[in-house]
């Protein structure tokens, strides 16, 4: 318990695991995307790709949140 | 002939599938370590990871140090930089020796190489076209340029050579180092993990040096007791200063395309007073959308720049360690895995470029509010 560099290492590591729970909400977000895609595309096939590319450009807005609370457990626990 | 082939295909992949199982068996034994073969030298040691970009070799230098005085360490050439320029010169080589003789030949069908990337071209060239329109052929050759580059790097960046050759230096400060032996001169690592060669060694060792703590030690005869791998080669988008200049063109080419397609009257977008007289409350409201405009701006090169970065260096991290948990089976998937991901960003990143692009072509409409009331 008197050790400060383990006690640093501990907060870290804990530091870096509460940045990683923003990814929750991007998992929603990113369930809720393509389900909204899907029914889309089954509803009318014709629209596939146009439907497909959207979806791929939500996914990535959805995942860039989630991308950052990694960077920041990244950047806790390697820097 | 087809005969011939039918013949001979099943009696080929017999073969070979007895080479793979022996391949995967060698694997295996050298992962576990059995009997200790070379002192241990093949198995999987988890990694210690940095962050920044480090030099690619000791004494290799951009801009040498002293030479300026208000950078007394120089620009060292990192690693990252290696990629960068090992990713290019394969973009060069794949347009001076496979697109452009191609062309120069006339018209024949498409065939091998040339036919995939034709495919690449083609397809983003659809989407370019449904996504800018008119604006599609100034706005294409920029977004396609930053597919193939991005491309290229993040696959570069899955040949086993990368984060695994590199110089030895002796760790210092909470860096952890590993244990390595010196065979015919060149320094491997004996399979043991970072940390666990004794601190008391690597005290005196750093103690024994002095001043010169950092200095390499790759072409030293003696094993290291605790030193640090700087890799050779590394994946460029590990490196946040690669995705970020790429965000920071990018968002500045978004700027050029607006200002060619509408004029001065593009920053109207971000400064709004054209009704801020005639119907004060709407007005100051455009005004305050201008502003969050413009912060959204900067924004996405912060989203641009860590999306690929966390993306890609979360995937190297997950290589590295799934790599020593389990030696053999889970990897090649995860090779895979990297594969897709790697694919799927650059067609992210591209994309995204393409969207903002031609948003930034198409005039922004300050009246709906008339429209509404």
């Amino acid at each position: 318990m008197n050790d400060p560099t383990t006690f640093l290492q501990a907060m870290r590591y804990l530091g870096a695991g509460l940045a990683v729970i923003g990814v929750a909400g991007a998992g929603a977000g990113i369930g809720i995307v393509v389900g909204g895609a899907v029914q889309a595309m089954a509803r009318n096939p014709d629209f596939t790709p146009t439907i497909q590319t959207n979806m791929i450009l939500g996914i990535a807005f959805a995942e860039a949140v989630a991308i950052y609370a990694l960077a920041v457990a990244l950047i806790i626990l390697f820097v | 002939m087809t005969t011939h082939t039918h013949a001979e295909k099943p009696r080929r992949i017999g073969f070979w599938r007895w080479v793979w199982v022996g391949l995967m068996i060698l694997g295996g034994v050298m992962a576990f370590n059995v009997g200790g073969i070379w002192g241990g030298i093949w198995k999987p040691v988890s990694p210690a990871v940095a962050l920044p970009a480090e030099p690619a070799w000791p004494g290799v230098y951009i801009l040498a140090p002293g030479v300026l005085s208000f950078l007394p360490e120089g620009i060292p050439f990192t690693n990252t930089m290696f990629s960068v320029l090992l990713a290019s010169l394969i973009l060069f080589g794949i347009a001076f020796f496979v697109v452009q003789p191609f062309v120069r030949r006339g018209q024949e069908a498409p065939s091998g190489f040339y036919q995939v990337i034709e495919v690449a071209v083609e397809f983003f060239w659809n989407t370019a076209q449904s996504a800018a329109g008119k604006w599609a052929r100034s706005i294409f050759p920029f977004t396609m340029t930053i597919l193939l580059y991005v491309l290229t790097v993040n696959l570069f960046k899955l040949i086993p050579i990368h984060e695994t050759i590199g110089y030895t230096k002796l760790a210092h400060g909470n860096v952890k180092g590993y244990h390595t032996v010196v065979w015919n001169g060149i320094h491997l690592l004996d399979g043991s993990n970072p940390g666990q060669a004794e601190a008391a060694a690597a005290e005196s060792a750093e103690a024994e040096s002095g001043e010169h703590a950092e200095e390499a030690y790759w072409n030293k005869p003696e094993p290291c007791p605790n030193c640090e791998i700087v890799p050779t080669f590394r994946g460029a988008a590990t490196d946040l200063n690669f995705t970020a200049s790429l965000a920071l063109i990018t968002m500045v080419m978004v700027q050029v395309f607006g200002v060619r397609a509408l004029g001065l009257d593009y920053f109207s977008k971000f400064i709004n007073l054209k009704t801020i007289i005639s119907k004060p409350f709407f007005g100051v409201m455009d005004f305050i959308v201008g502003i969050l405009e413009l912060i959204s701006e900067f924004a996405k090169i912060l989203s641009f720049s860590l999306r690929l970065f966390g993306v890609i260096f979360a995937g190297t991290l997950l290589l590295a360690i799934l790599g020593t948990l389990t030696v053999v089976f889970i990897p090649g998937f995860l090779v895979g895995l990297e594969f897709f991901v790697g694919i799927i960003q650059a067609y992210v990143f591209s994309t995204l470029a393409l969207t903002f692009m031609s948003q930034a072509t198409v005039a922004h409409h300050g009246d709906e509010h008339s429209e509404a009331h």
